[in-house]
C-alpha cells in the first residue's frame, strides 16, 4: 500500500502586467544554503518541496521524481535569446539549468538525499506520467520513499506565454509547485493506487459502486470531452475542479495537492487519464 | 528483478544508419569527427562533432523526424508485434536536446523575417520526440519523456523495464535522441568540456567530443528467442556534491554499482565485462574509475564507445547498450580507441583490442549533469 503522508503546494495566478514575486523571502527558513545561480524554476522546485517536507527528516535514500510539461522555460528563454538573438556563448549555469533535473539535484542536495532523481514530462499529463513512474518504483521495492512534485514556471510577458502552449489570448494563467511525500507500507496518511483498465466500461464498473457523494472526479488534458461527460453525467453529485482555476500544464498536480492539504479526513479523489486505444489510468487519493 | 527482453533495435549515430552497420564498424578504424563551426557574434566556435551519415544539412527542418521516423520503424518491424500490441505500445523517451534545434530555427527564422512576432522557446518541445514516433509507428499508448542529463535514455530504459515487469504493459519502446543543435554545442564549448579527441581513463585526457544519434529499442517482458540481450537490472542515484560531476571519490558511483547489482541479484565476481561511460574528463573518469575500484577487487575487462561515436549526451543510454549488446551477440567486446597511456591515478585500463565476449552478466555505467548516476545490468546469452 502507498500512502500520501504529507503534501504542500504553491499556486500562484498571475495577471498581465503583473511581475513574478520574489520567493527569496520564503525560501530562506526552507534553504540549508544560500544556493547561487538558481533560476525561479529551480527555486518553486525548492519552495513545494520545502514546504511539503516541513521539517521532517526523509530516508536519505527518498527519491525524488520532478514531472513538469513546460520544465524551466524562463531559463530556457535566456539561454535561446544568448544564443541566438544575442550571438552569445550561453552562460554555463544557464546552459546546465536547461536540463529538467538540475531542479531534482538542488531538492536532493537541500534535503540530504542521494536516492534517485528523474524528471519526467507529458505535457498536459505530466502529474499522471511522474505519479506513474514513482508508483513503480515504490510498488517494485525500488524506492521505499519518494518525494514526488510537478512544478510549472510562467513568464512574462504573458501574451508570449500563452502563445508558446497555444492558449487563448485572455485565459488567465499561473505558476506552481504541487508536491506529495509518498511512503510504501505504514499506517499514516491517506492512500493512493493506480488501477489500469483496457475499457472504458471496466473503468465505470469500478468507478460507479465506490462512488460517494462529492468526490471529486478530475480528467486528464488527453481524455477526451465526451468520456469525461459519461463519467460526471454517471456519478452521482459529482465534483469537479474549479473551472475558473488559473491554468498551467500540470492542473491535476493542483487538483491533487489541494485535496490531500484541505481533506478534512473523509472523501476521495479519482484522477483519470487514458483513452480508447492504450486503455485507461485511474489515480485514487483517499484522504 | 526477472528482466525484460530486447525484442528489437533500430539505430543511426555516426557509425553508420542502421543496427549492422553500425556494429561492424566497432571493429574497424575510428573516423575523425567532422568540424562544426558557429558564428556567435565576436566569437568563432569550432567544435569537432561525430555527425550521422545521412548527407543532409545539419540544420535541415525534416531531418529529425526522418531519422526518428527510420530507426523507431525498424524497431518495432525486428520485434514482430500484431497491430493491436503496436497500437497500444508505450513509449519513453530520454533526451537532452528534445526538439531544441527546431526551435532555434524557428525563433532565428522570425527574428530575421518578423523580428516583432519573434519569441524565444516558439516551441515548448518535451513531447516533440514521444508525439513523432507514434505517428510514426502508428502507435498511441503512453508517453513518458526523461530529462535527466547523459542519463536520459538509460533511465528511460529502467523506467519502462520497471512498468514492464509490474505487468502494466507487455512491450514497451525506448527511444534515446540527441540531434545536432547550437544550444548543446555552444553550452558544452563555453564549459570548455570539448576536446579535439576522446581519450577515456588515459592520461593525457581533456575532455568530450560531442556526437548525434537516435536508437531505438523495443522492450518487453516476452522473449523472442532471437536478441538473447535481456536487461535484468539496474539502479540511479543523485550525487549531490557537484551540479556537472560525480564525487571524484568514487563513493555514489559505487553506491549505484552496488545497489545495481543488487536489483539483479548478482555478485561484483558475475560481471563479465563493463561498458564505462567514460567521457574522457579529467573529473568523471576519475570518479568513475575509484567507484569501479571499490566495487570491483579485480575489474573485470572494461570498454568505452563514446570515441566511435562521440558522447551522444541523452541518446547515450540507448545507443551504447545497443551498440554494446551487438558486439555480445557478434561474440566481441569492441577496443577503447584514444586509450594509449595509462593513468595511474586510475587502475583502470581500457581494452585496445577487441577481445572475445562470453555469456553472461555486463554493466553499463552512465553519468550525468544533475548528480545523476545510473547503472544497467545486461544479460547476453537469454533465450
Amino acid at each position: 500500500m502507498i500512502r500520501i503522508t504529507s503534501a504542500a503546494h504553491y499556486f500562484q495566478p498571475l495577471a498581465d502586467g503583473d511581475s513574478l514575486p520574489s520567493l527569496d523571502d520564503e525560501l530562506k527558513p526552507l534553504c540549508r544554503e544560500n544556493f547561487r545561480r538558481i533560476d525561479r524554476f529551480i527555486q518553486l522546485a525548492l519552495l513545494g518541496s520545502g514546504r511539503c517536507v516541513a521539517g521532517q527528516t526523509l530516508q536519505p535514500d527518498c527519491a525524488i521524481y520532478l514531472g513538469s510539461g513546460l520544465g524551466p522555460i524562463g531559463n530556457n528563454i535566456t539561454t535561446q535569446e544568448q544564443l541566438i538573438r544575442d550571438r552569445e556563448i550561453p552562460k554555463p549555469f544557464n546552459f546546465i539549468n536547461t536540463l529538467g533535473s538540475s531542479a531534482g539535484f538542488y531538492v536532493a542536495r537541500n534535503l540530504g538525499l542521494s536516492g534517485q532523481n528523474i524528471f519526467i514530462s507529458r505535457r498536459g499529463e505530466s502529474t499522471a506520467a511522474v505519479l506513474s513512474a514513482a508508483l513503480a518504483d515504490l510498488a517494485a521495492g525500488n524506492a521505499h520513499q519518494a518525494l514526488v512534485g510537478v512544478v510549472e514556471e510562467a513568464t512574462f510577458p504573458l501574451a508570449a506565454h500563452r502563445l508558446r502552449q497555444g492558449l487563448a489570448a485572455d485565459m488567465p494563467v499561473a505558476e506552481g509547485s504541487h508536491w506529495l511525500l509518498l511512503q510504501a507500507g505504514g499506517d499514516i496518511g491517506g492512500e493512493l493506487q493506480l488501477l489500469r483498465f483496457d475499457e472504458f466500461a471496466g473503468l465505470q464498473d469500478y468507478l460507479t459502486p465506490r462512488w460517494c457523494r462529492e468526490d471529486i472526479l478530475c480528467c486528464g488534458a488527453e481524455v477526451s470531452a465526451e468520456c469525461a461527460d459519461i463519467l460526471y453525467h454517471s456519478l452521482p453529485d459529482c465534483v469537479l475542479p474549479d473551472p475558473q482555476q488559473a491554468f498551467h500544464d500540470s492542473q491535476a498536480a493542483a487538483w491533487i495537492t489541494e485535496f490531500v492539504t484541505s481533506s478534512d479526513g473523509g472523501g476521495n479523489l479519482y484522477l483519470v487519464t487514458g483513452n480508447e486505444t492504450r486503455g485507461w489510468a485511474l489515480f485514487h487519493c483517499n484522504a | 528483478m526477472p528482466g525484460v527482453y530486447v525484442r528489437g533495435m533500430g539505430l543511426s549515430c555516426a557509425l553508420g544508419n542502421d543496427v549492422e552497420s553500425s556494429v561492424a564498424a566497432l571493429s574497424g578504424s575510428v573516423a575523425a569527427p567532422a568540424e562544426v563551426r558557429l558564428e556567435q557574434g565576436a566569437e568563432r566556435v569550432c567544435v569537432p562533432f561525430y555527425r550521422m551519415p545521412d548527407h543532409a544539412e545539419l540544420t535541415d527542418p525534416a531531418r529529425f523526424a526522418r531519422i526518428l521516423s527510420q530507426v523507431v520503424c525498424a524497431a518495432v518491424a525486428q520485434a514482430g508485434l500484431t497491430y493491436v500490441e503496436v497500437s497500444r505500445l508505450p513509449v519513453f523517451v530520454g533526451s537532452s536536446c528534445f526538439s531544441i534545434g527546431l526551435s532555434e530555427l524557428e525563433f532565428e527564422t522570425e527574428l530575421n523575417y518578423a523580428p516583432e512576432q519573434a519569441i524565444p522557446m516558439p516551441m515548448c518541445g518535451y513531447q516533440d520526440i514521444a508525439n513523432m514516433a507514434r505517428h510514426a509507428v502508428g502507435c498511441d499508448g503512453e508517453t513518458f519523456t526523461y530529462n535527466t542529463a547523459c542519463t536520459s535514455s538509460a533511465n528511460a530504459l529502467l523506467g519502462a523495464a520497471r512498468m514492464l515487469q509490474l505487468g502494466w504493459y507487455r512491450h514497451a519502446l525506448v527511444i534515446g535522441a540527441e540531434l545536432f543543435n547550437r544550444t548543446t554545442l555552444c553550452g558544452f564549448a563555453g564549459l570548455q568540456l570539448v576536446a579535439d579527441k576522446l581519450r577515456p581513463f588515459d592520461a593525457g585526457r581533456n575532455g568530450i567530443v560531442l556526437g548525434e544519434g537516435v536508437g531505438a529499442i523495443l522492450l518487453s517482458s516476452q522473449p523472442d528467442g532471437a536478441a538473447g540481450l535481456r536487461l535484468v537490472g539496474g539502479a540511479s542515484n543523485c550525487d549531490t556534491s557537484s551540479v556537472t560531476t560525480a564525487n571524484p571519490d568514487g563513493g555514489t558511483v559505487a553506491a549505484v554499482l552496488h545497489t545495481a547489482l543488487r536489483n539483479a541479484g548478482m555478485e561484483p565476481a558475475a560481471i563479465q565485462g563493463i561498458k564505462a561511460h567514460g567521457t574522457a574528463t579529467p573529473s568523471g573518469d576519475t570518479a568513475e574509475a575509484r567507484g569501479l575500484q571499490k566495487v570491483f577487487p579485480k575489474l573485470p575487462p572494461v570498454t568505452v564507445l563514446k570515441p566511435y561515436l562521440g558522447h551522444t549526451l541523452g541518446a547515450c543510454g540507448v545507443i551504447e547498450l545497443i551498440l554494446f549488446g551487438s558486439a555480445l551477440r557478434r561474440r566481441f567486446l569492441p577496443a577503447t580507441p584514444g586509450f594509449e597511456i595509462v593513468d595511474p591515478d586510475l587502475g583502470v585500463h581500457p581494452l585496445t583490442r577487441p577481445e572475445p565476449a562470453r555469456a553472461g552478466t555486463y554493466l553499463l555505467n552512465y553519468f550525468g549533469f544533475g548528480g545523476n548516476n545510473t547503472v544497467l545490468v545486461l544479460e547476453h546469452g537469454a533465450s
